[in-house]
Parts: structure tokens; sequence; C-alpha cells
């Protein structure tokens, strides 16, 4: 493979936002030798159906990724004291003294009513 | 590549039987990559070479939106080939190759494609058939291979197998229209059916080894790449397809196909496995023309991709070391 | 419709619309497959039948105004009858898009690039002012010319800034685009009518137009000819005869039946 070779086929990883409110998810990746002319296919190799209302194109060069290990470390990461889980005795606790306990949808959305 | 130790190999192979999905970058057996690469790369260049004989039908198309609908059918089969190529590249680059090297090899008969594929597609009832049930017979393996392990590859074919509805239903109705139509339209659809019969079972590939002498069934499927035997496909297809084709009055040409209620399975008689073989390492009827089309084409551009290719290390957009 | 003269000019121009997205999206439709590069195979297949589509809205308006069935309009009409430009309707390269084909890419990028401009130019004009059906089509159509623009200017600027071998291949591209470009902004016999009847502004302000526009992207000498002709008053090559015998094979195959 000889660099010009490798020159027009560079690798760029697609990301778009189905709508406006949406967030960013990757979609695909594609060969093209520079950002304007992978922009400009982009939209066609992968939107020709879909709904879509942004699309972003990456070199995949610039982007960090993790590797296999890197991701296996994430799964071992415990961190429960970071979420709602350890908190399920309260409820009981509430009861005791004649009260409901208040849920996610009460403290998120309380302020609305 | 690597000498794989015992140790990354059981656990590679556990991840493969708890369903994990293995990634571009992640630690793989070498045989493991080798199947992914023979399998990715043959399916995405057969995608390649199968919009060639219905390319011959877009121009010709008989309505505006026949033209239209085979136009955008033929698209998403060269758009099938840009996200397998994709996939089987990733898995190509630690061994120093690319898009390029997958060209060549096709040029040099090296990589195979799709047996159907090297077939004359002579008139617009080909067009239909193809679309009917080649497309037909391409979604009952690619729908069995959605779950495969290979995490990148399952993603392709998702979008793959979406897309494959509308080439079924495209497919459909311009079958249908000749089934309904003049007494000409009907000997049109007959004669396309009885000439690509014999493809159609073939495209499965063969029930065993001892048809070819050689089949990566077994492996495919400890791997998780594949989930049923080429016979169950083939199987499939006959139940899914055989009585719709009796349905609109016509007739396959094999005398002794039928459903045995007893084994609980088509009898059919076996097409010609020595011709399949011929046809696949490009002697086909159609297999030198294509490629040489193919070859062409690409060379014909060579000046487009060198051009672009040079500027883009000139401008420092493809280096980054 | 007011008179039988606006009639008569409006359906001249429908044609000539209608027959340059038709003859160029074949030609366009010629190249799936081929393309230098997968992903460009793709994404110039849209635009190919974009511009089909285009044209079946032009052709589904002449369908209301009398002049018959959409799909007999372009499957079942002499050559003589269509109003493209002679530029659309040369071939890619040499070869045919089944044997031995030599397509010329650059060619390619300079025809649609410099097509999309002109067509992009007229649509805006047409939105000024003209028959009001047509106005409903034209902004429909309008909505994809960003994107169609977009691509092939990207090209177009890419390949002549590229190495000297696809530069000259570009200059030898323009020359032979320019040759027959006239044909494009031009409105035919018909011409004077038409602008006066305030269907379109007139093709020296539509041409003013395209020139000023190309200038500010490449310096480059505008003067064009129609040295095969002018295709909006029928006059045509062979190769317009060639392709209207592949788009209508089938549909004269077996006359009268559904398909
Ligand atoms: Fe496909
Ligand atoms: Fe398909």
């Amino acid at each position: 493979m000889s660099k010009e070779e490798n020159g027009f086929y560079q690798v760029f990883e697609v990301f778009s936002k189905k709508t406006d409110t949406s967030s960013l998810q990757h979609q695909f990746s594609l060969l093209a030798p520079n950002r304007d002319l992978a922009f400009i296919m982009a939209k066609e190799n992968f939107f020709r159906r879909e709904q879509v209302a942004d699309i972003w194109v990456v070199k995949r060069e610039d982007v960090k990724r993790m590797s296999q290990d890197e991701r296996e470390s994430m799964k071992q990461l415990n961190k429960d004291y970071r979420e709602t889980k350890g908190y399920g005795y309260l409820k009981k606790k509430w009861r005791q003294y004649e009260q409901e306990q208040l849920t996610e949808k009460d403290i998120m959305g309380g302020g609305d009513k | 590549m690597t000498v794989a130790s015992e140790h990354q190999l059981e656990q590679f192979m556990d991840r493969i039987d708890r369903g994990e999905k293995i990634e571009a970058n992640d630690w793989m057996p070498d045989d493991y990559r080798e199947a992914l690469i023979r399998l990715i790369s043959m399916h995405g260049i057969s995608e390649i070479m199968g919009a060639l004989p219905e390319k011959e039908w877009v121009p010709k198309a008989p309505t505006l939106h026949r033209k239209l609908a085979i136009m955008a059918k033929v698209q998403d089969e060269m758009g099938h080939g840009q996200l397998l190529l994709r996939v089987a590249e990733d898995l190509m680059e630690p061994l120093g190759k690319n898009r390029d090297d997958i060209m060549k090899d096709l040029f040099s008969g090296k990589l195979k494609f799709h047996n159907v594929f090297h077939m004359e597609a002579p008139t617009w009832g080909d067009a239909g058939i193809i679309a009917w049930l080649v497309d037909g017979a391409a979604i009952i393996s690619q729908t069995m291979m959605l779950g495969t392990s290979y995490g990148p590859y399952g993603r392709a074919l998702k979008r793959i197998c979406a897309e494959e509805v509308f080439h079924a239903q495209h497919g459909e109705s311009i079958i249908m229209a000749l089934a309904e139509g003049t007494k000409e339209q009907r000997v049109l659809l007959q004669d396309s059916i009885n000439s690509w019969w014999p493809s159609l079972l073939m495209f499965f590939g063969p029930k065993s080894k001892a048809e070819t002498g050689h089949t990566n069934q077994d492996k495919n499927m400890r791997y998780k790449l594949r989930t049923k035997t080429n016979e169950q496909l083939r199987q499939e297809f006959l139940t899914k397809y055989v009585p719709r084709i009796w349905s609109l009055g016509l007739t396959i040409p094999d005398e002794s196909l039928r459903f045995d209620e007893g084994d609980g399975e088509w009898k059919y008689a076996q097409p010609d496995w020595n011709e399949f073989k011929r046809i696949v390492t490009g002697h086909g009827p159609k297999s030198q023309e294509r490629l040489s089309l193919r070859v062409r084409s690409y060379e014909m551009n060579n000046w487009v991709r060198e051009a672009l290719g040079k500027s883009a290390l000139a401008s420092g957009v493809g280096s980054h070391e | 419709m007011e008179s039988i003269e606006y009639r008569n000019c409006l359906i001249e121009l429908l044609y000539q619309l209608a027959d340059d997205d038709f003859i160029l999206a074949y030609r366009g439709s010629e190249w799936l497959g081929l393309a230098p590069h997968i992903e460009e195979d793709v994404a110039f297949s849209s635009i190919s039948q974009d511009l089909m589509g285009h044209a079946t809205l032009y052709y589904s308006l002449l369908e209301e105004l009398g002049e018959g069935k959409a799909d007999s309009l372009t499957h079942n009409r002499r050559p003589e009858k269509f109003r493209n430009a002679i530029i659309l309707e040369l071939p890619n390269g040499t070869g045919t898009y089944l044997v031995n084909p030599d397509f010329d890419w650059g060619f390619t990028v300079v025809r649609n690039y410099f097509y999309t401009l002109a067509k992009k130019i007229r649509l805006d004009s047409i939105k000024k002012e003209s028959y009001e059906p047509l106005q409903h089509i034209v902004k429909k159509i309008s909505v994809e010319m960003t994107y169609h623009l977009m691509h092939w200017e990207t090209w177009f600027i890419q390949l002549m800034n590229s190495t000297p071998e696809a530069r000259s291949r570009m200059e030898t591209a323009i020359k032979l685009v320019l040759e027959d470009f006239e044909g494009v902004l031009s409105y035919g016999d018909l011409g004077d009518q038409i602008v006066t009847l305030s269907l379109i502004e007139s093709e020296a302000t539509l041409k003013q137009r395209f020139i000023a526009e190309l200038q500010k992207k490449e310096p480059i000498d505008l003067s064009m000819k129609m040295k095969n002709g002018d295709g909006r008053n029928g006059t045509h090559t062979k190769h317009l005869t060639t392709s209207l015998a592949i788009l209508s094979e089938v549909y004269q195959s077996i006359p009268a039946t559904e398909w």
C-alpha cells in the first residue's frame, strides 16, 4: 500500500442528530481524501431515508478511543454511592412518619405545579 | 500477527459464549479475524458486483417510477458494499491493507463474489426476479447473521436489512405487474424464473463438504458468526417463495420439487455443484465481462484518486504523525 | 390560461426544464457503479435520482396541460421533439455504460457543476415571476439545489487545485463544456416571447449572473458557444437518439401495457 493510495482513503467517522433537540449519535464511517468530500458524501451514504437534522464528520485519527482494556475497566467501576439505589430503605422510614417518600418525579417536577 | 496465549484465547471464547460483541480493536484470534475478513469482504464485494447486472436495467426501466425505484435500489446495493467494505477494511488495517487491496484481490480472482452475480440478466423480467428472489435469498442469510458475534458487522447488517424490505417490495411490484400483464409479459417472467432457478438454489452454498470439498460453516458457527447451516437457509427460502411462485400460476423448472410432510422438508433436484465451482471461480457466463467492467471503471478513475490522494498528503490533512 | 401564445410559450419552457433534467439524470445514471469511489457513487446517484424526480414534476405539469402522459412524454417522443440543451446529451466519455466505458470524471464534474449553477439561477428567476403552478414546483425543487451545488462545487474546486494532471484534465473539460454551454442558457426561437410574457427573465440577465457567480470561484475565461446547435429548437446529435432508444427499450417492446 503506497502512501498515495492511503492518502485518498482516510477514515472519517460520521455523527448525526435526528432532530434539533436530539443528542449526537455515531452512525458509521466512510473513506474520503479530506473533510470536505467526507462531508458531502456523508448524507447520502447514511441518511437516504432516515430523518436527519445535523451531520458532523470527524477524522478518525483525531478521535481518542478506548482500548479493550480501558473498556473492561469501565465495567468494573462501582459507584453505588452516586446512585439512588442505596437509599431504598427511606421509603419504609417515611411510612413510619405517615409520609410518602418523594419520588424522582416529585423532586424533579415539583416546581411546575 | 500475534501469538495467542492460552489465556487470551480462553477469555475470547468466554466472551463469545456469553454473547458479547467483539469490536474492531479488541484482541481476537487470527483465524477469527481471517474468517471475518473472508466472509465480510466477499459479502461486500458481492454487493458491488451485484450492482452491475441490475444496473444494466436502470436506464431501460419502463416507466419514470420504475426508473427511479431501480436507481434507488442499485444505489442501496452500492451503499451496502460501502458499509461492508468499511467493516472489512478496519479488520484488515492491522495487516497493512486497505480498500485498494480488496479491489486488487477482486481483479486477480483471489476474492470471489456470489454465484448469482456471474449470471446474465438479459430481460426486464430478470430485473424483477433479481430484486424479488435474489434479494429474497440474501435477506434470509443476512437476517440470520444479524446476531453475529462481531459488533461492526452486526451494525452494518442492521442498516442493510432495513433497506432490503424496500428491495423485496420493489421486486414484488415488478413481477406482479408482469404476472398480471399480457401473455408476452408472463412469458418473460416465466423465462426468468426458469433461468434463475438453479442459481437461486446454489446461492446458499453446498449442503456439506461432500458437494464441493470444503465449507467454512462449522468454524463460523463456533465463532457465532452464523447460526444456521446452508441447508437450513435454503429450506427457509423454499418455504417462503415456492408457494408464492406457484400461486401466480408460474412453474418451477424442477419436476421433483415437493414438500415432504414426513421429513418436514423440501425435496428438490440438486443443482450442479461442479458448475457452481466453475461459476464462482470466474467461469460463469458474465464473470469476465463484469470483472473487466469493474477493472475499467477503476482504471479510468485512477487520476482522480491520485490527484486527491496526493493533495490530501500535501495539505497535511492525511498525516498527524 | 391567458392566451394560446402564453400556453405555447409555457409548454415550450416546461419541456426545456424537464428535458434538461431528464437527460442529465440519464447520463448520471450511466455512472452508477462506475464512479471513482464507492461513497461518491452513492452520493452521485442521489443527485441523478433528484434530477429525474424534478423532471417528473415538470412532466406532470405538462400532463395537466394536455401534453399526454408523463411516461409517454419520456418514452414515446421523437428526438426532434426534445428541448434539452445539447451539452447535456453528450456522452460521459467513450464506450457505453455496458461495454468498455471510458468515462471522463472531469467532464462530468464540470458539466454538472456548470449546469447546477445555471439551473439554480434559472429557478431563482422563475420564483420571482412566472406561471404560478410552475412556481410551486420550482420552490419544491429549489430545496434540493443547495446540496447539488455544494456537491459539485466541492469536486470542482478540489480537482482544479490538486495535481497538474488533474488541472489540465479539468481545463480540457471546461473547454469542452463551454463549447456547447450557451445552449443551456438559450430559450430557443420562442425566447423573446417567453421573456415578454414574464415566464422568466432574459437570457442575457441570467447569463450575466451565471458568469459572475462562477468568476467568484475560479477566474476562468467563460466565453461560450453552441457548437452543435440549439437543442431548444429540436436540433440534436445522434447521441440523443441512441440515449432515447435505450431509455425506451422496454417500454416500446410491448406497446400499451402496464409495467
Ligand atoms: Fe444488498
Ligand atoms: Fe438488496
